[in-house]
């Protein structure tokens, strides 16, 4: 494990106490997206799938399930707990791991294929705590809705991972000065049953494969990777939308020109340069690739809709926060929507790329309904806006501040 | 007489063979044997891999059925042309104007290979999408003044 080596003074505590007169008018009416999220009345329908936590279901085909606030606790994301993103079907779990077969080619000296075996004796190994994330994690939050499945913040979470550097697969295939994009191709079949075509084919600039926690992965938390989560190998491109982050990869493709697979182009993964009316269809040409995901907060501890004794002055909170590519500097909780604010304690990642703990706590001065908000800011002083910012016809970058609502009874 | 003596005797032996039989089926007399797995392949050149069950780590079954979706005018017609790739679920999570209904079919024919579709079903499907599956969300954003 390495140190991310941020600068340490950054995360001092700061208390904000800023007061913004109109908050209540910026955030959607209560109900609204944070019921939604939370889906408290009725619940949502829990995964039941050996190997895997009781998840909520956001489609049974493909199978998309997203990790409950209050299961994103762990310091290190549990392999059961990890959300399930699927675009196709899931292919069948090969009897011989070892031999998998991986391609790299296209712009490089030398087009490499190796089975996987040799990949992991070849190259170093090396583990890392990542995140990963949904590139449409929070579109429930967008009012109007947003085209998709509905995640709330859960399509996200940080296990340990185990792998080799792409960069030293890259390095040993040789790049072409030609070489500036990647393009990404697993085996799992289209929803259509096709096995011809690619699902889905993302791609990323060549300095993020060639970033040093971008891997090739064959173990999470120490064990063989599930089938669900790519069995026997997949990417890991950390802080970067989890679509770039291949399961069952049989193919890198290096490009010379931005990759053009399904999942590249159009809306997809794309965020407006200018913005754009809220529920309209805009216009593709307006739109720009989807690359570090943005700075977000979950409160894990305690969870949504917890009743606390009569007398509770005082709660305990925590949660975790990242932001993409950088650092997660402070984050602050409200009790009073966002009039004041209060400090919280947060840790250093175990490494780039890891999410970050905070924890702290807010008095409360009465018996009574109270949400409490927790705001998180990254190393380039980028914040949480108070409602979703950005609105596009697929719903990426949602990242308002985290809502939980609690009660303390009288 | 003979034949007196002897017939208790079959049938009492028939009765507790087949007793036997039964109970051996049902498992009740204790699980001796493993539960059944395929024979492995016989070696060729190479090594037979390990059997390998299709669905082993595989997501749950899924089941959908037409009354998944609300009743109303074009339901059967939305059923079928949607769920032949993906769920009902994925259609009812959406709250979508006519307008984004209309784009998110041309992204499933030209993004997710959608089998085409004629003009006149393409329109009973929208009416359907946009009927029964609008915005729901309201507050800002959701009745903007400059949304058509």
């Amino acid at each position: 494990m390495q140190s991310a080596g941020t600068s340490d003074t950054s995360r001092r505590s700061v208390l904000m106490g800023v007061g913004i007169a109109t908050v209540g008018a910026a955030l959607p009416p209560a109900g609204a997206a944070l019921a939604q999220g939370t889906q408290a009345a009725k619940g949502p329908k829990l995964l039941e799938m050996e190997g895997k936590a009781r998840l909520a279901v956001l489609g049974d085909r493909p199978l998309v399930a997203e990790t409950q606030a209050e299961l994103m606790d762990d310091d290190v994301t549990p392999t059961d707990k990890l959300f399930v993103r699927n675009n196709g079907q899931v292919p069948e779990l090969t009897s011989d791991p070892k031999a998998w077969k991986i391609k790299v080619d296209g712009e490089v000296n030398t087009p490499i294929e190796i089975a996987l075996g040799e990949l992991m004796s070849r190259f170093p190994n090396v583990t890392y705590q990542l995140m990963l994330e949904c590139g449409g994690n929070g579109r429930s939050f967008f009012t109007p809705e947003a085209r998709g499945n509905q995640w709330t913040n859960g399509g996200a979470g940080c296990p340990q991972w185990t792998g080799v550097r792409l960069a030293d697969v890259l390095k040993a295939a040789g790049l072409k000065s030609s070489a500036v994009y990647t393009g990404h191709y697993g085996t799992d079949p289209t929803l259509a049953g096709e096995t011809s075509k690619p699902t889905l084919s993302r791609g990323m600039p060549i300095a993020k494969a060639m970033e040093e926690h971008t891997l090739i992965a064959f173990r999470i938390n120490g064990k063989d990777l599930p089938l669900i989560h790519g069995a026997p190998v997949r990417l890991v491109v950390p802080g970067w939308a989890g679509s770039l982050s291949t399961k069952w990869l049989s193919r890198i493709w290096v490009r010379d020109k931005e990759h053009d697979g399904p999942g590249m182009g159009g809306f997809s993964y794309r965020t407006p340069r200018k913005p754009i009316v809220p529920g309209s269809k805009g216009d593709e040409k307006d739109m720009a690739i989807l690359e570090s995901m943005p700075v977000r907060s979950v409160i894990t501890f305690p969870a949504d809709g917890t009743r606390l004794a009569a007398g509770t002055r005082k709660l305990d909170l925590r949660g975790h926060a990242w932001a993409g590519d950088w650092d997660i500097k402070t984050v602050d909780v409200s009790i009073d929507y966002g009039v004041t604010w209060k400090s919280t304690k947060v840790n250093p990642p175990a490494n780039k790329f890891a999410w970050q703990r905070f924890a702290g706590s807010v008095d409360l001065p009465s018996s009574g309904y109270y949400e409490v908000w927790a705001k998180a800011t990254d190393s380039n002083g980028v914040t949480q806006p108070f409602a979703a910012a950005n609105w596009n016809p697929q719903g990426y970058g949602a990242n308002p501040l985290n809502r939980i609502r609690i009660l303390v009874e009288s | 007489m003979s034949q007196l003596t002897v017939t208790p005797v079959v049938v009492i032996t028939l009765t507790a063979t087949f007793l036997l039989l039964a109970l051996d089926r049902s498992g009740e007399l204790g699980r001796r044997q493993p539960p059944y797995a395929p024979p492995a392949r016989p070696a060729a050149m190479a090594p037979a891999p390990a059997v390998v069950d299709s669905e082993k780590g595989k997501p749950p079954p899924h089941n959908d059925t037409l009354e998944d979706l609300p009743e109303g005018k074009g339901r059967e017609v939305t059923f079928y042309a949607c769920t032949a790739c993906h769920g009902v679920a994925l259609i009812k999570a959406q709250g979508l104007t006519r307008d984004l209904w209309d784009s998110t079919f041309d992204l499933m024919l030209e993004k997710h290979r959608m089998p085409p579709v004629e003009a006149a079903e393409r329109a009973e499907i929208l009416d359907y999408l946009s009927e029964q599956f609008p915005p729901r969300r309201r507050g800002r954003g959701g009745d903007n003044p400059f949304l058509k």
